[in-house]
């Protein structure tokens, strides 16, 4: 693999991609700590962006420092009507709704299978509401995730997730509240779309959160110009893609600055291993890519094997992350 | 010592352009060299293409019309800037693609297969009467409704000794399947229920693909005469294999994902299909 560029070229796009061979034996030279989890690298998927019956013919799903499930919520959700995506420059605006089939089936079906696979498994964990959230984190303490996501930061679904997570005091008295429900570690996933982080992970930090994973999408849309009418049928997605990694290492950087402590998982807008890289120098412990496994199922390996590379020549951050410390 | 090597469905990849024509206003024809595509490709299953602009991070998701060898065809729209990348393309340059894709036409009955095109969504069919021609427990008919230009006959007629169309000029598809159905004396009025055959005479299946509108009016149709409608859905989609969620469909069967549950239902299990009656 050649060494970071400035800029990363279709041509040198495609080259990576047609020289990565996912039935090659993989030596992972630097792993990292999330709260005390042990992930083989520092690479997982995002939450949304994973599914496991969907990749595992492309896949060793084992082979990545972890998997973010989709939100599972109590009972199984619909999600919302068709359009649910639009394109916009570098990304897209998506909006599903955290359509998924419920926590009993999650148990009996989902986990099962990715715990027999081998993969470090996140349950990411959505709700309408803190009974919604307090009832998953219950039903799940007793099974075999390695850790567990709070998305309370989806601004797909009815204002409870996002007002939830841009509201300091209810988020404390949530975490607070799913803290002894489970001795699992306990990301919570934080939304980009309030003015200032930092109260909102110290509020996370208080209840007893183990990590913080950020950051969700952005609230956005798009018009069909020939129409006058928006394009997605919830009117308003999540903006996610390479056009949010700017602003998604400004807020981790922020809060590493603030809370030098706390775990971090860096998202948003992966492509490449040098874009992964940029987070843990941001701060983060570890990444979790997102939209590029959208565009190509391999894409969370083929970057983890890149930043795996890019680490060989970083000896002093490979070791913090080794350590559980960071950049 | 000998270790298990396991052997994963390719991911996405550039191909080699063979050749790339506008056959009307609009419409490219696009001959793509990938061998897994071409062994693997079933009727109405779908590859995504990407552009190389890595502004533009969604699939375009096409049928494939033929597969020859080591290469396949896929004949679709320019209707913006990301297929209009895919227009002027030429022999040697790459394109990536994924595929192929979702679960497409059963053809394992032996049937009388109709194959009903409108538009861009004749491809799929064409595949389909590719994959029918030289079986003889089958016969493909084939008709399909243009607009105006009839630019895929050519391409049909390589595999089916019947091919009719139509244009907007002369009515549309459910005109000629009027007229295909008096010729093989298929009366209406069937309610839904599915025409017995006598003894040793194959089923008709109706195999269809296009406009939604016309979609609908097909199945409506092949419910009137007591035909089985199976239809290739086009979504809008965000990866085309099955992780992102975004191109559901409301079926009997619950809410189900167009690209790897589909394309292709069985008309009669799509919610909100029965109002078209």
């Amino acid at each position: 693999m050649s060494e970071a560029t400035e800029t990363m070229t279709p041509e040198l796009d495609a080259e990576r991609r047609s020289n990565f061979d996912a039935n090659q034996k993989f030596t992972w030279h630097h792993k990292t700590q999330v709260a005390g989890v042990e992930w083989k690298n520092p690479v997982g998927t995002a939450s949304g962006t994973f599914n496991f019956d969907a990749v595992k013919w492309f896949y060793d799903v084992s082979q990545l420092g972890a998997v973010s499930t989709k939100g599972v919520s109590p009972v199984p959700w619909e999600g919302n009507p068709v359009p649910r995506t639009a394109e916009t420059p570098a990304g897209s605006v998506n909006s599903v709704g955290l359509q998924n089939p419920g926590v009993d089936y999650y148990l009996e079906h989902d986990l099962p299978a990715l715990k027999a696979a081998g993969a470090t498994v996140i349950t990411n964990v959505a709700g309408h509401s803190d009974d919604d959230y307090a009832e998953v984190v219950s039903k799940l303490a007793d099974h075999e995730s390695d850790m567990l996501e709070i998305n309370v930061s989806c601004p797909n679904v009815s204002a409870d997730g996002l007002s939830t997570g841009t509201d300091p005091v209810a988020l404390k008295r949530l975490v607070k509240r799913l803290r002894p429900l489970t001795d699992k570690p306990m990301i919570v996933k934080l939304t980009p779309n309030v003015t200032d982080i930092r109260p909102i992970a110290e509020a996370c930090i208080e209840g007893g959160a183990d990590a913080l994973s950020m950051i969700n999408t952005f609230v956005g849309m798009r018009f069909d110009i020939r129409t006058g009418k928006p394009i997605l049928a919830n009117i308003t997605g999540g903006v996610s893609g390479p056009c949010v990694h700017p602003m998604a290492l400004a807020f981790v950087y922020k809060t590493r600055q603030a809370f030098p402590e706390i775990p971090i998982i860096g998202i948003g807008g992966i492509m490449t291993g040098e874009d992964a890289l940029e987070f843990l120098y941001a701060g983060a412990n570890a990444v979790e890519v997102g939209s590029a496994a959208l565009g190509d199922p391999v894409a969370p390996l083929r970057i983890a094997t890149e930043l795996d590379a890019l680490l060989d020549k970083r000896p002093e951050l490979a070791q913090a992350l080794e350590e559980g410390r960071t950049w | 010592m000998s270790e298990f090597k396991p052997t994963y469905f390719p991911s996405r990849r550039p191909a080699q352009v063979v050749a790339c024509e506008e056959l009307t206003d609009g419409v490219v024809r696009l001959t793509l060299r990938d061998a897994f595509i071409a062994a693997h490709a079933r009727p109405a299953q779908f590859v995504n293409l990407y552009t190389s602009n890595a502004q533009r991070l969604s699939p375009r998701p096409f049928g494939v019309c033929e597969v020859n060898g080591d290469e396949f065809t896929l004949i679709f729209a320019v209707i913006g800037k990301g297929t209009g990348e895919f227009r002027g393309l030429k022999p040697g340059q790459t394109v990536d693609v994924l595929g192929p894709l979702g679960r497409g036409y059963d053809l394992r009955e032996p049937a009388d297969y109709v194959l009903v095109g409108g538009g861009l969504g004749v491809p799929p069919l064409v595949r389909a009467a590719q994959e029918l021609h030289g079986r003889d427990d089958c016969h493909a008919t084939v008709l399909f409704g243009y607009r105006n230009v009839h630019f895929a006959d050519r391409y049909a007629a390589k595999y089916s000794d019947d091919v009719r169309s139509i244009d907007e000029s002369e009515g549309n598809v459910i005109t000629i399947l009027d007229r295909w159905a008096e010729e093989r004396g298929i009366a209406g009025g069937a309610d839904g229920h599915l025409l017995p055959c006598a003894e040793g005479e194959r089923p008709v299946r109706i195999l269809t693909c296009g406009p939604l509108g016309m979609m609908k009016a097909v199945s409506a149709w092949g419910r009137d005469h007591g035909v089985a409608v199976y239809a290739s859905l086009e979504a809008r989609m965000g990866c085309g294999f099955g992780t992102c969620v975004v191109c559901t469909v409301h079926t009997t069967r619950g809410i189900l994902k167009t690209c790897v549950d589909g394309p292709v239902f069985n008309t009669a299990e799509l919610e909100g299909w029965e109002a078209a009656r």
